[in-house]
């Protein structure tokens, strides 16, 4: 099936989530990956890492009540996906998907360091939603790792690769390794952001 | 597939978009790394059985104030394949226009009777159903007299389809200058509900409102 056959249906359009999504809608599970619902039995594998960081606007304000989704593959480098349902390097307790809602514009998530897939560096895509925007789309890397030399999302952005790449801030008293990354949304210093419906 | 990525609109009048919207052309995803874009939602989702019926806070409560209505349809990727068992997070003002959110300083009426949020899911076919209090339209820019025109706002989430959008209403005043129709430009028709006659439903007016995602990621896996 050619790619126009297979989007024949004309989309809906995407549009703004506006200032008032639902806090209601928050599902704390989705802001720390590292553990499934209270009191279950469970732990995903790998290296704890806090995720922190603001999200700004082009004035270099915090671009309040975003939403912010994160998609990465597991310890082993495995996404949860179709594809990738019956791989033996599933782990059962990491879905890989988190979200939040920031209020103020800085957030924090909870997750384990990604394994690396063939060919690629260790990543995290990131989705954001806000008032005045619809979606966009931006992939994080991990300071000091040797495959962000030969990535080829870094290699296609080119001088704009420190701007993917979350910096090390040292190890909190649990364990975990703690990465600062913050997404300027627009305007000087602004994060490459990448299109996922022309590519 | 084109050789070049899009630059987004800014919404006229509208100033967080202004703020927000990145000025870059956005770049194109590598081959090699196309499928690490596509995020998979998993199923693992909460709602309560009753969040289908935004009309009331709860079974046993009274209906909240202004019009009644039901909206229906379908939710599809662009290859017509249903998206089913996807969750769907609807929210929305109340009659006068406020938003029972704690960020909403509107000063206009709340409604004890009135949540305006709810989560539904579609079932084996991709159909989905709720019940809404018609929403007010509310005035976003008092300084220029820009109105928000009557909007549903849904959030879809189901395998790697992924979508927020809202549902406007037929024929209102406020359709035309709204930012975000503005950018839609003639594809806006789309993100109109169409009115249906009401049946047996216990409401005033019934839409239906068929949703298709769009883009490669959510036909990335078919």
């Amino acid at each position: 099936m050619s790619p126009d056959a297979k989007n024949a249906l004309p989309a809906t359009n995407e549009d703004t989530c506006g200032p008032y999504f639902p806090i209601y809608f928050r599902e704390p599970a989705l802001e720390d990956l590292t553990r499934v619902d209270a009191g279950v039995v469970g732990q995903a594998s790998g290296t704890p890492i806090v995720l922190r960081g603001r999200v700004l606007d082009r004035h270099g304000d915090l671009a309040h009540g975003a939403i912010l989704e994160l998609w990465q593959a597991n310890a082993k480098g495995v996404y949860r996906t179709p594809a990738h349902g019956d791989d033996a390097d599933i782990d059962p307790w990491f879905d890989g998907f988190g979200r939040l809602r920031t209020a103020s514009g800085a957030y924090e998530f909870r997750t384990i360091m990604p394994g690396a897939a063939a060919g690629r560096a260790p990543n995290i895509t990131v989705t954001i939603f806000s008032d005045g925007i619809s979606r966009i789309v931006t992939q994080l890397f991990f300071e000091g790792q040797g495959a962000n030399a030969t990535d080829p999302v870094l290699l296609a952005v080119g001088d704009d690769a420190p701007r993917l790449i979350a910096r090390h801030d040292g190890r909190t008293a649990n364990g975990a390794e703690v990465y600062l990354f913050d997404i300027v949304m627009a305007g000087d210093g602004e994060t490459p952001f990448f299109d996922d419906l022309e590519s | 597939m084109s050789t070049e990525g899009r630059i987004l609109g800014i919404g006229p009048t509208d100033n967080t978009s202004d703020q927000r919207t990145p000025r870059e052309r956005l770049r194109l995803i590598p081959a090699a790394a196309r499928e690490s874009f596509v995020p998979v939602v998993p199923a693992r989702f909460r709602a309560s059985p009753h969040e289908w019926d935004m009309t009331r806070t709860a079974p046993d409560r009274p209906r909240a104030q202004g019009v009644p209505i039901e909206v229906t349809g379908t939710v599809r990727t662009q290859s017509g394949a249903p998206v089913r068992h996807a969750l769907l997070e609807v929210w929305s003002a109340n009659h006068f226009g406020r938003y029972r959110h704690i960020e909403d300083q509107s000063g206009l009426e709340l409604d004890d009777n009135h949540l305006g949020m709810g989560r539904v899911f579609t079932d084996a076919d991709g159909a989905y159903r709720f019940w809404a209090i018609s929403p007010g339209a509310y005035l976003a820019r008092p300084d220029i007299g820009r109105w928000r025109p009557k909007h549903i706002h849904l959030s879809v989430s189901g395998g790697a389809s992924r979508l927020i959008t809202q549902m406007y209403f037929p024929d209102e005043p406020n359709n035309a200058a709204d930012p975000m129709a503005i950018l839609m430009g003639d594809a806006f028709s789309r993100n109109v509900g169409k009115p249906r006659d009401v049946g047996g439903a216990d409401v005033e007016e019934a839409y239906d409102f068929d949703i298709v995602v769009g883009g490669r990621n959510a036909t990335f896996f078919e």
